[in-house]
């Protein structure tokens, strides 16, 4: 049965990696919804978070999944200080071209890989866990299964993980006064300044919830992958084709687009060849802006209001 | 005076050859013109017309490889890519308006950075046709000596300024602003937006593609990761209009001599060097900050602490 | 706009000022290497390395009595900006020889510059076939070609393993293409039926999709040509898949130097390696200074590593040879060479298709005990190799 195995295996290894995706593109979501900015420089805010993380894991011997405790605060911290000092004076100054916010972004992506690059040096560091090459298999719960499938361990722990700080954010926006308040200002901007939300203050509280989530996606993947400084680039791309493909600024669209484009990438690279998989996920993308440009949110917004 | 700017300085660059400078300082002045003629064309799409494109490098890199190709497969000169790039960089800039254009802000360059990055790994991966990762290396360069080059970059530079000034003070260059200001109330006013902008993009795009052929016969070498990346080519670009002044007609022409200037002399010093796109980032984060629409676009308020020295001391 | 004409004023003082004027006794010489960029791992091994040639050398009292002092300049890994290096190491900075660089698109580039210039140019490092196929005049390659890395891996196929099918992977650079296009060859010489061959880009975070693939065709040797990030994932996802074959093999690079041990842990072991070199072979000088690398730096250096101390020595002795250092001397007295260094032995052929290019044997390394040994020709091998290797669940 090796042609189920591989569609199975390969299924398995896209939803996984959609998972970790999703996280990613969330933190890009919200703050797209929120300040209608798309932050080309959110990859590199992962690799600072992952650096983080491996300096406490080289020195102290935390281990990548404790590090979020520490690497999230602090991003929260410091995308704060961006948010406030260089974002928003932007968003107020006038000039020939609107789009000086996304050119700021690049920007910051250039000096934080550059600076990356002079302190830590272009070398590769990984967290080699002890547990780093483990998995589950299929056939030592059932030995005559016909099909070999594996689950890597801390691949399916950092999903199990993303999938709980997803839950935790769904809970936070939906329940909570402040979750509602960055929701109302996503969906119409000047209807909430009316309705009494302090909309500079949900600009900066939904940056930090997207550093937070960002440092978060980053412990998380460093164990199952490996770190070097302009690390921050693919991982930018992976967040706004999802944002894209899930529709700006909606939660939902990125998770569900996060796991579309996992699976897609792990289906192009079985069955159509792995050095397509980067065009792969552009093509996609391009396809997403033109015959689905409100992504999947907009499917699902009709799907609620058909009701 | 001023009207006749211009034309002296393009006198004085064609004095410089006879100047019998080193080949290493021709060999700045020569990039400096080549990307003069990127950020130009760049220009007439995002400054003029308001589409900022993320991904010019893959009408660059389409030219280079319209070059290098014609070479390697037909064995004619690369310097025929030039005329060859009129044909299919027009080609490519239609598809690409085709999917583009009817996106608006930071899709379309979200879009057009997609498109120049699908060029380049499919580049890679066409092993076959493109030679991918191998790169086309042309077998000798027409001439040793750069003084041919640079005239030619010259030629090429002085002839996108005329045109450009040409189109700008034009009807056609109405539309394009009209554009960038409203798209919306310049279509209610009759203005078919579709077909302006997509002028606009082949304009840009071809002018792009022939810096690009012009690259290939200079460089002797290309590859994918040469002439289609997304930091090395696109974003610099788009620093160096931005830099200079978004439309103007000096802006891409000064951005482009700070940018190869620095670029070149940051590297050389030991220990900076390695961070000279710290500097660069910094540099286009200050220009967003303070002067956003560059140093020709807001020279006023560039030369605001000058003047108020002047008037302090008198 | 008198900006402009001020820059260009300034260009032309900083221009004269980086001509070199030769102090009397020391002979500066440059070295593009890419020192930031993916390459910088390799550029940093390079640059250790021919720091301590340098420091040899000069105790020894320099290259014809002037003292040796080395600058390096940072290509980034990028062709453009080798070959503008290049051009003012000739230009304005009149260096005699030129040598250097790791990557085989950086090396192409000078190479055409340099025999353009007619200036002699010393490849270190870059493997493509084709910078000694062009006929080039002063080029001249001291490291065997991407189509001879395989030779002692494949003398290791045909008399130990005789396996009959194979599957490749590769990154997508130009080192990767060629050593699997390379594979290919050699694999239908020796009768091997290549099952998959697969490219992809660097820096891929999930390698189990293609990796299933590989499982379904189960392929007697699984042969990669990866850089060293890559190499470790593969091998750590191949032991997660539990993939069975009867060999893992790298084609050199990532595989051969010690991170590889070190990022894939357990899935490293018993994998093996083509190399061109290793840290116990037994030409003269190799040990001392794998030893004294060691003693500086923690870690054994790579092939490139001595690749470089190497090249330094080579450097030496063509200029010692030479008549004068007139670009055609020098020349003459590469074409002369022939010289044992801690790489190997040198010299420059016109031989098969290739000129002033080097032959020499290559080997095969394999991790046994978490460290390489090399295992193959038998007549070099520091340890006794370890085949059939067992299946992964059978291991520990």
């Amino acid at each position: 049965m090796p042609e189920l195995e591989l569609f199975l295996q390969t299924l398995i290894a896209g939803f996984l990696l959609g998972g970790l995706y999703g996280l990613i593109a969330l933190g890009m979501a919200l703050i797209m919804g929120v300040m209608r900015v798309i932050n080309l420089a959110h990859g590199d805010f992962m690799m600072i978070a992952m650096y983080i993380a491996y300096w406490l894991f080289t020195l102290f011997e935390i281990d990548p999944y404790l590090s979020v405790f520490v690497a999230a605060p602090a991003l929260f911290l410091f995308g704060l200080a961006i948010q406030k000092y260089l974002l928003t004076p932007v968003m107020k100054v006038e000039s020939i071209l609107p789009h000086n916010l996304v050119i700021l972004t690049v920007g910051l992506a250039m000096v934080f890989s550059n600076l990356a690059t002079v302190f830590f040096t272009g070398d590769y560091r990984s967290t080699p866990v002890s547990y780093a090459s483990n998995a589950w298999y299929l056939t030592d719960y059932w030995p005559d299964s016909p099909i070999e499938l594996s689950l890597s361990m801390p691949w399916t722990l950092s999903f199990v993980i993303a999938v709980i700080i997803t839950i935790a954010l769904w809970i936070f926006l939906t329940k909570t006064d402040t979750g509602k308040s960055i929701r109302a200002t996503s969906q119409d901007h000047d209807a909430a300044l009316l309705m009494g939300v302090n909309v500079n203050r949900v600009r900066m509280v939904t940056f930090g919830i997207g550093m937070i989530l960002v440092a978060a996606a980053g412990c998380l993947f460093i164990p199952i992958y490996y770190l070097y400084p302009a690390l921050g680039r693919q991982f930018t791309n992976v967040g706004f084709v999802i944002t894209v493909i899930g529709g700006m600024g909606s939660t939902d669209g990125a998770i569900i687009g996060g796991l579309i484009l996992g699976i897609f990438e792990s289906m192009t690279a079985t069955y159509i060849g792995m050095g397509w998989a980067p065009a792969g996920r552009f093509a996609i993308f391009v396809a997403a802006l033109v015959f689905l440009p409100g992504g999947v949110a907009s499917i699902l917004r009709k799907r609620r209001l058909g009701k | 005076m001023k009207k006749f700017l211009p034309l002296i300085i393009f006198a004085a660059l064609c004095l410089v050859p006879l100047m019998d400078l080193s080949s290493y300082v021709m060999h700045i002045l020569i990039l400096v013109l080549m990307w003069s003629v990127i950020g130009m064309a760049w220009n007439i799409l995002g400054g003029y017309t308001g589409q900022v494109s993320f991904g010019h490098a893959a009408f660059f890199g389409f030219g280079a490889y319209t070059a290098g190709l014609l070479y390697y497969h037909l064995e004619i000169s690369a310097w025929w890519g030039i005329p060859g790039c009129v044909i299919i960089l027009t080609a490519l800039s239609l598809v690409v308006g085709y999917i583009c254009l009817r996106l608006r802000g930071a899709y379309f360059a979200l879009a057009t950075l997609a498109l120049g990055e699908i060029c380049r790994v499919a580049t890679e991966n066409l092993v076959d046709f493109t030679q991918g990762n191998l790169g086309i290396m042309l077998r000798e360069r027409t001439w040793v000596d750069k003084t041919w080059y640079f005239y030619i970059i010259l030629l090429i530079a002085a002839g996108t300024y005329v045109l450009i000034k040409v189109v700008m003070e034009s009807k056609l260059g109405y539309y394009f602003v009209a554009i960038r200001e409203d798209q919306d109330a310049a279509e209610s006013l009759g203005i078919d937006t579709t077909f302006y902008k997509t002028i606009s993009l082949c304009l840009s795009g071809v002018l792009t593609g022939i810096a690009g052929a012009f690259f290939m016969n200079y460089m002797g070498y290309i590859d994918p990761g040469v002439v289609f990346p997304l930091y090395d080519i696109s974003i610099t670009i788009v620093m160096v209009v931005m830099v200079g002044g978004a439309a103007t007609y000096w802006g891409p022409i000064v951005g482009a001599v700070i940018m190869v200037f620095l670029a070149e002399e940051i590297r050389s010093i030991p220990y900076i060097g390695a961070a000279h796109m710290t500097i660069f980032g910094v540099i286009l984060i200050l220009i967003i900050l303070f002067l956003p629409n560059g140093i020709v676009g807001d020279f006023r308020k560039l030369m605001k602490p000058f003047k108020r020295k002047r008037e302090a001391t008198s | 706009m008198k900006r402009l004409s001020i820059f260009v004023a300034i260009t032309f003082i900083i221009g004269l000022s980086s001509l070199n004027v030769y102090a009397q006794d020391t002979l500066k010489l440059g070295i593009p290497l890419p020192l930031t960029g993916t390459n910088a791992k390799f550029g940093e091994i390079e640059k250790k390395s021919y720091e301590i040639a340098k420091d040899e050398i000069n105790a020894m009292g320099g290259i014809k009595g002037k003292k040796v002092v080395l600058e390096f300049e940072d290509s980034q890994g990028k062709p453009e900006v080798a070959r503008s290096i290049v051009e003012r190491l000739i230009d304005v900075k009149k260096q005699p020889v030129v040598f250097g660089e790791y990557s085989s698109s950086c090396s192409k580039a000078i190479a055409a510059v340099a025999e353009e210039r007619k200036v002699p140019y010393l490849v270190v490092t870059g493997a493509t076939d084709d910078i000694t196929q062009q006929g080039y005049k002063y080029v001249f390659r001291m490291n065997p070609t991407n189509a001879y890395y395989a030779t002692g891996f494949m003398s290791f196929l045909n008399t130990v393993v005789k396996p009959k099918t194979i599957a490749i992977l590769y990154e997508s650079s130009d080192f990767g293409t060629s050593g699997a296009e390379d594979m290919v060859h050699q694999a239908k010489k020796a009768g091997m039926q290549v099952l998959l061959k697969e490219q992809y880009e660097k820096g891929a975070v999930d390698f189990r999709p293609i990796l299933s693939k590989v499982k379904s065709v189960r392929p007697d040797v699984i042969y990669m040509v990866s850089y060293v990030m890559d190499a470790a994932l593969l091998m750590r996802q191949i032991k997660e898949l539990r993939i069975d074959a009867k060999l893992y093999a790298g084609g050199a690079a990532g595989f051969a130097i010690p991170e590889f041990v070190q990022n894939a842990k357990e899935a490293s072991e018993l994998v093996m390696t083509a190399t061109l070199w290793s840290p116990q072979i037994a030409y003269p000088g190799a040990k001392e200074f794998a030893e004294k690398y060691k003693r500086l730096y923690k870690d054994y250096p790579s092939y490139h590593g001595a690749e470089a101390y190497s090249a330094l020595y080579i450097i030496k002795d063509v200029l010692t040879r030479a008549k004068s250092w007139k670009a055609n001397d020098i020349r003459a007295a590469f074409k002369a060479t022939n010289l044992t260094t801690a790489f190997g032995p040198i010299r420059f052929e016109d031989k098969a298709g290739y000129t002033n290019q080097n032959f020499m044997d290559t080997l095969v390394m394999q991790v046994i005990k978490g460290k390489h040994q090399t295992i193959w020709p038998q007549k070099y091998a520091s340890a006794q190799y370890v085949y059939p290797i067992p299946k992964w669940r059978e291991r520990r």
